[in-house]
């Protein structure tokens, strides 16, 4: 078995068919690679540093528990992204679910009930992002990113911090190359919108 | 052209860096017009703030937290070449001895199949010899066995009904071994029942 530093310079597939081979040091080494990137991903979705850790783990659990199905025409860090992604998006979905349900409660028979049971999402969801906001990103382009849409903010995000091609996003997101140009058109522009106060001059 | 400023799209198809047939007339207008000039710089200077956008770091005991959830499994053939491999010496030269002394066995036995498939009558005959005589020994103790502990009438009974009695005799003492086994179970089950 190659020691921990040959690992480091073994491409993907080498490592991964240590994997499937039951090696723990590849195991790790997989989850060192990509653990920043994964996680950057899942934090600029979902902006909670605590259900982002989650959700990352979730994504690696997902992905190293099948490792044995892992075909290797796929990128491993597209698959990656793809689940990374996925569970961002369902959590994303889940609060939109929630913050309506969150609406006073559903069993509540009066106006005073009602107000009792009301959970302030909105209010509090500010505060959480003002304060990930100054500690964690605090610039410009964070906040602007943020304002974007789920489906924009994946792309944008893959084609720029990732440096993945319209083709790859295209793969790793399951979208037409079409849809994947246009998120990306219209989020850019949007970004632009956004920061057009910043504009020098 | 050269009398509209360009839109927002043709903005963004010029930040790709692509080469092509539409994007020329696009450039040519951008190195002309001061406002589309400025509004290209400035979209290229937000794509050059998104390419170096840095990873988030997640805590420390993250990938610990991950490996304590995946299944690191290791297939039967992985264990059974891994198994294999950790009976080959480290050094050469005890790989050589240890080579060397396989081939020698692996020769010997291969001499010794040669041989037995040669001769091959001889053995059959052989195992056949050796087969009486182990029998003969085995009906023999088993003879003194009965006669010590049922007598000679007992065995003398055993040999006048051939092998059929032999049969009956062994299987009535196989059934009284079972009945004792179960019975003495039993009452020590209900001894400890009592006990208890």
């Amino acid at each position: 078995m190659p020691p921990l530093l040959e690992l480091a310079n073994l491409p993907d597939a080498d490592v991964v068919t240590l994997a499937q081979q039951g090696r723990e040091a590849a195991f790790r080494e997989l989850v060192r690679r990509y653990e920043r990137p994964v996680f950057s991903l899942v934090f600029r979705m979902v902006r909670d540093r605590e259900t982002a850790e989650d959700l990352a783990q979730d994504t690696f659990i997902k992905v190293l528990n099948h490792i044995d199905k892992y075909r290797s025409e796929f990128k491993l860090s597209s698959w990656l992204f793809k689940i990374a992604n996925n569970v961002a998006i369902d959590h994303l979905r889940r609060r939109q679910l929630d913050t309506v349900s969150m609406d006073g409660s559903p069993h509540a028979s009066s106006a005073s009930e009602i107000d009792a049971t009301r959970f302030d999402v909105e209010a509090q969801q500010e505060t959480a992002l003002e304060e990930i906001e100054s500690r964690e990103l605090g610039s410009a382009i964070e906040r602007a990113i943020a304002r974007l849409r789920p489906e924009y903010r994946s792309c944008i995000l893959l084609r720029h911090v990732e440096g993945r091609s319209y083709e790859e996003i295209a793969a790793t997101l399951d979208l037409p190359l079409g849809t994947v140009k246009t998120y990306i058109h219209r989020a850019r522009h949007e970004l632009r919108r956004d920061l057009d106060h910043l504009k020098p001059g | 052209m050269n009398h509209r400023h360009l839109l927002p799209n043709e903005i963004d198809l010029l930040l790709d860096g692509d080469v092509g047939f539409g994007q020329t007339p696009l450039r040519a207008h951008a190195r002309t017009c001061e406002h589309c000039r400025a509004e290209l710089d400035n979209a290229r200077r937000i794509v050059a703030q998104l390419d170096h956008l840095p990873h988030v770091v997640p805590s420390a005991v993250f990938a610990d937290r991950v490996m304590a959830r995946v299944h690191v499994f290791e297939p039967a053939h992985v264990a059974a070449i891994n198994a294999a491999r950790r009976w080959i010496p480290r050094s050469a030269p005890m790989r050589v001895l240890a080579a060397a002394g396989g081939l020698s066995i692996a020769f010997v036995i291969s001499v010794a199949a040669l041989w037995l498939a040669a001769n091959a009558q001889a053995v059959a005959f052989l195992a056949d010899l050796m087969f009486q005589r182990a029998r003969q020994m085995a009906v023999g103790g088993a003879g003194s066995v009965v006669a010590g502990a049922l007598g000679g009438p007992a065995l003398a009974a055993l040999r006048a009904g051939g092998e059929l009695g032999v049969a009956a005799a062994a299987g009535g003492f196989l059934v009284a071994v079972v009945f004792a086994v179960f019975g003495l179970r039993a009452v020590a089950g209900a001894s400890r029942r009592r006990r208890a």
